[in-house]
């Protein structure tokens, strides 16, 4: 049947209804367009930059300076991404918003490697085997060095689990089994000190990496115990101590997962043996050494609160017990978790002499550091150590170039990553 | 460039449309129009890759030199010598920068020499741009397309940034008549904006996402870690996921960006996963790329209208040349073999016997051919391959399943459930079938969800931008 008058008026009317919406939600598409990437591109053209990431703990990248030679090589482009990306209006919103996007949308368990779990946040980082031996090769080729130096030394390691072991879900990442199998009998002359049943969950920071240091004493056959039990110190500790608070801290995973957290409790510990310690701390412009507190209240409150224990980042920090029942002393080549650690063991020994290798290279250690007869050396890192053992500064033993102390070990963690690329590809 | 980085999208982008549009167009001439995007085109090239910039400009003016030579000479044997001679010019370069060190390692292995390798970073698009170029110069001589006399045209046919690294393999009949009189409106610039929103969202919403869980898995099946069933299974699928959604999407935001400028671009993906067998797969995934092998080597090897031997050998040297286009390696060969022995399998003795199945059996089987012919495509050695064939047998050194793969299973489950959705036409379906049933409503509906949807399509693929370094796409390689 054909259709009426009617019907042919009510179909002209009905598509000029849909040719107006569909006109409507053309310039409704354009405009989002144009409001998004249009308004993005004249704020990021305009607006002023950031002169640090805070969450990130970090300044933003420079915009480059082109140069024939940066522009032929890509350089200049590839900073450039960096500068965009880094500098971008609203950064930090769009950061969390991809989280919650993986996290809470997509229900992804992690983001980047980076978890929200019962015991606060942390980093899936699986054991890189080939790294994990190169660890070794370098903690054998020191023992030996040392051993062959001076007598009697006693050698220990240990390595911090990751907190993600002590997570109640069966993360995958750290494996101590593994690595456990992994170091068996790779160093013959040195004890090996098992820490992983030392530790529960609530030992480290939620919201960092690192350890409590009110945590550490606490229980029986805990991290401290099991250290001086190995140590043969045990009976010179006492785990008398007092704990004190020194403000909030929000460590480096809510930064890196762009994700708010309520922040931890930055507490030390002191006892009146603890009291009577003081350190000395290497300064890497002048050579000497500078006596301080073994907590600094003042980084409490600095970008990284972690910076309470020992001043963070240090290449020697000599702990002097003057009330020292023995003479013996106790080097500890290590990363940032000793910083916590060492000083609870100072009382045990004459001195504790820490070596972070990060930052002073191994063959000007004995301009600043002389080894004692009968001392105990521990080797002490956590498992990021473990993975990136390049960062440490022990070169071959016919130096090519003058070593030097680096707060900055950048340039030579990048020439000793380079060197360890050739030798895989070879 | 990447299309999914910030650089692309508020930087270079922004300024290419908006200087593109106030060029000034005299007479409507698009001269003004075609110069702007030809020099946007070659810095958006050079921003990668500044020497290869003249590989690639070289290869054109070949192309279009040879054109005029080839018109010049019409209906003469010389054109035939110059096309030839175009040919091997334009494959010689494919194969200098592509598969030289190919050829030398396969003669140091045989002979026991020690040749060294040219170590050459592969140009950028060039098995793109190649083809594109072969199909103008083929189809000049066989009468299909008119001569182009404007080399500003050519290099804007041969340079156009939306589809010069990666795809759709635009032929030149297809854009003859846009590179000189194409519209534009809002409705094709909406449309635009659209596709590649879309397609910005499939790549750095979805494939990156899934990146990162085919590269976990690779870790642990190829470098020693957990080497299970459960492992190698989610290993496929991500990747399958993956590479459609990382090589689908660049050809959405391909083709609308040429749609922001006026180009219409041929389509290249056509819900691949939910074919009900590999030929079937193959009239829908990368379709310029089928079409052109198709229609350029194929079809000039006798197609099946030869003997049915020499036809079984026309499908094995298609498919062993288009494995080979995809990577110079022996993975890559095997890889068309399989393809091609599998099409064969379907043609002779499958064919009816697939029709006959229930659909999802049969898109259990497409599925099953696929994910089995990435262990080749992907695996970097041959040794890999064999390893992950042994381990989705069960016979990895982790058995069938541990603690990681589970982990990630469960971690990634609703992200690729989502994505298996999405790879279906059932999106699309209900869109339309919504429209039609509610009508005018439905209109109103889509006229005011369809922006909101865009604008948050943008907002969180920039915050995926922002915030991840994951950010490859597999196509790029090839």
């Amino acid at each position: 049947m054909g259709k009426t008058v009617m019907d042919k008026k009510t179909d002209n009317s009905n598509t000029a209804g849909a040719d107006r919406l569909l006109q409507l939600r053309n310039k409704l598409n354009l405009g989002a367009f144009i409001l998004i990437i249009g308004a993005l591109f004249l704020l990021n053209l305009l607006a002023p930059k950031p002169a640090v990431l805070v969450s990130e703990r970090r300044p933003p990248a420079e915009l480059p300076k082109p140069s024939l030679s940066s522009i032929w090589n890509t350089d200049f482009m590839t900073d450039f991404e960096k500068y965009a990306a880094d500098n971008f209006s609203f950064r930090e919103p769009l950061r969390t918003l991809r989280a919650v996007t993986l996290l809470d949308v997509l229900r992804l368990s992690d983001k980047d490697g980076l978890y929200r779990g019962a015991a606060g946040a942390g980093r899936i980082q699986a054991l890189d085997a080939d790294a994990v031996l190169d660890w070794a090769r370098l903690m054998e080729q020191l023992q030996a060095d040392l051993a062959a130096q001076t007598d009697g030394l006693s050698f220990y390691y240990a390595i911090i689990p990751d907190k993600s072991i002590y997570d109640n879900r069966d993360l995958p990442g750290y494996d101590a089994a593994e690595l456990a199998r992994l170091l068996d009998d790779r160093l013959p002359g040195v004890t090996a000190i098992d820490l992983t049943n030392a530790l529960v969950a609530t030992d480290y920071y939620r919201t960092d990496l690192h350890w409590d240091q009110a945590q550490l004493g606490q229980r029986s056959a805990d991290v401290l115990d099991v250290l001086a039990e190995a140590l043969g110190c045990q009976e010179r500790l006492s785990k008398d101590y007092t704990i004190l608070e020194a403000g909030s801290f929000t460590g480096v995973y809510p930064g890196q997962l762009a994700i708010s957290m309520p922040p931890d409790q930055l507490r030390y510990l002191t006892s009146p043996a603890l009291e009577q310690i003081t350190a000395l701390y290497l300064n890497p412009q002048s050579g000497q050494f500078v006596s301080g507190p073994i907590y600094d209240l003042q980084a409490a409150s600095g970008r990284d609160g972690y910076d309470l224990f020992l001043r963070g980042a240090q290449p020697v920090v000599i702990l002097e017990n003057p009330l020292s029942e023995t003479d013996r002393d106790l080097y500890i080549f290590r990363d940032s978790y000793s910083s916590s650690l060492a000083p609870l063991l100072a009382p045990a020994y004459r001195r504790v002499i820490l070596i972070d290798l990060r930052y002073i290279d191994y063959r000007v250690l004995p301009e600043y550091v002389s080894f004692t007869a009968n001392a105990d050396v521990l080797f002490l890192y956590g498992s990021q150590i473990l993975n990136d053992p390049d960062i440490l500064l022990i070169q071959a033993k016919e130096p090519t170039k003058a070593p030097d102390i680096l707060l900055n070990s950048t340039n030579a963690l990048v020439a000793r990553k380079a060197s360890r690329r050739v030798k895989q590809a070879s | 460039m990447l299309f999914s980085s910030i650089t692309f999208l508020y930087w270079f982008l922004p300024l290419v449309v908006a200087v593109y549009y106030l060029v000034p167009r005299p007479g409507g001439s698009l001269l003004w129009r075609n110069l702007w995007l030809f020099l946007a085109s070659i810095f958006f090239y050079a921003w990668g890759e500044p020497l290869y910039v003249l590989v690639m400009l070289a290869q054109t003016v070949v192309g279009w030199l040879s054109g005029l030579l080839i018109e010049h000479w019409r209906g003469k044997p010389i054109a035939k010598l110059i096309l030839l001679i175009s040919l091997i010019a334009e494959l010689s370069s494919l194969l200098f920068f592509k598969y030289t060190d190919f050829f030398i390692s396969n003669l140091n292995r045989l002979f026991n020499s020690e040749l060294a390798l040219l170590a050459l970073a592969l140009p950028l698009g060039i098995s793109f741009y190649t083809f594109q170029i072969l199909s103008y110069s083929i189809d000049l001589y066989k009468g299909k397309v008119q001569v182009q006399k404007n080399l500003l045209v050519f290099l804007t046919y041969v340079t156009l940034f939306a589809q010069l690294v990666a795809g759709p393999i635009v032929r030149y009949a297809l854009v003859e008549q846009q590179l000189t009189s194409r519209q534009h409106s809002l409705q094709t610039f909406a449309d635009g904006i659209r596709r590649f929103s879309i397609g910005l969202a499939k790549k750095v919403l979805i494939a990156n996402t899934l990146g990162q869980l085919v590269s976990l898995a690779r870790f642990n099946l190829h470098e020693g870690g957990e080497q299970s069933l459960l492992f190698a299974l989610l290993f496929l699928s991500a990747y399958t996921l993956q590479i459609y959604y990382d090589f689908s999407g660049y050809s959405d935001m391909a083709i609308g960006l040429g749609l922001l400028f006026g180009f219409h671009l041929p389509e290249n993906f056509d819900h691949p996963l939910v074919a009900k067998s590999l030929t079937d797969f193959w009239r829908r995934w990368h379709m310029t790329m089928s079409y052109w092998f198709r229609d350029y080597v194929y079809i000039p090897l006798g197609g099946n209208r030869v003997s049915p031997a020499r036809h079984l050998l026309n499908i094995f040297l298609v498919w062993m040349v288009t494995g080979f286009w995809h990577g110079a390696g022996w993975n890559f060969i095997l890889w068309g073999l399989f393809m091609a022995a599998v099409l064969i399998l379907e043609k002779y003795l499958l064919a009816k016997a697939l029709e006959r199945l229930p659909v999802l059996v049969s898109h259990l089987y497409l599925l099953v051919v696929v994910m089995l012919s990435w262990v080749l495509f992907e695996s970097a050695t041959l040794g890999q391959a064999q390893q992950l064939l042994l381990t989705l047998l069960g016979m990895g050194s982790s058995g069938l399943a541990g603690s990681s793969s589970i982990y990630y299973l469960l971690s990634y489950l609703p992200l690729m459930l989502l994505a298996t959705f999405g790879s279906t036409t059932l999106p699309v379906r209900a869109v339309a079938w919504l429209e039609k049933r509610a009508g005018l409503l439905g209109q109103r509906l889509r006229a005011g969800l369809e922006p909101a949807f865009i604008a948050l399509l943008l907002v969180v693929a920039t915050a995926f931008m922002v915030d991840g370094s994951f950010n490859p796409f597999i196509y790029f390689r090839f």
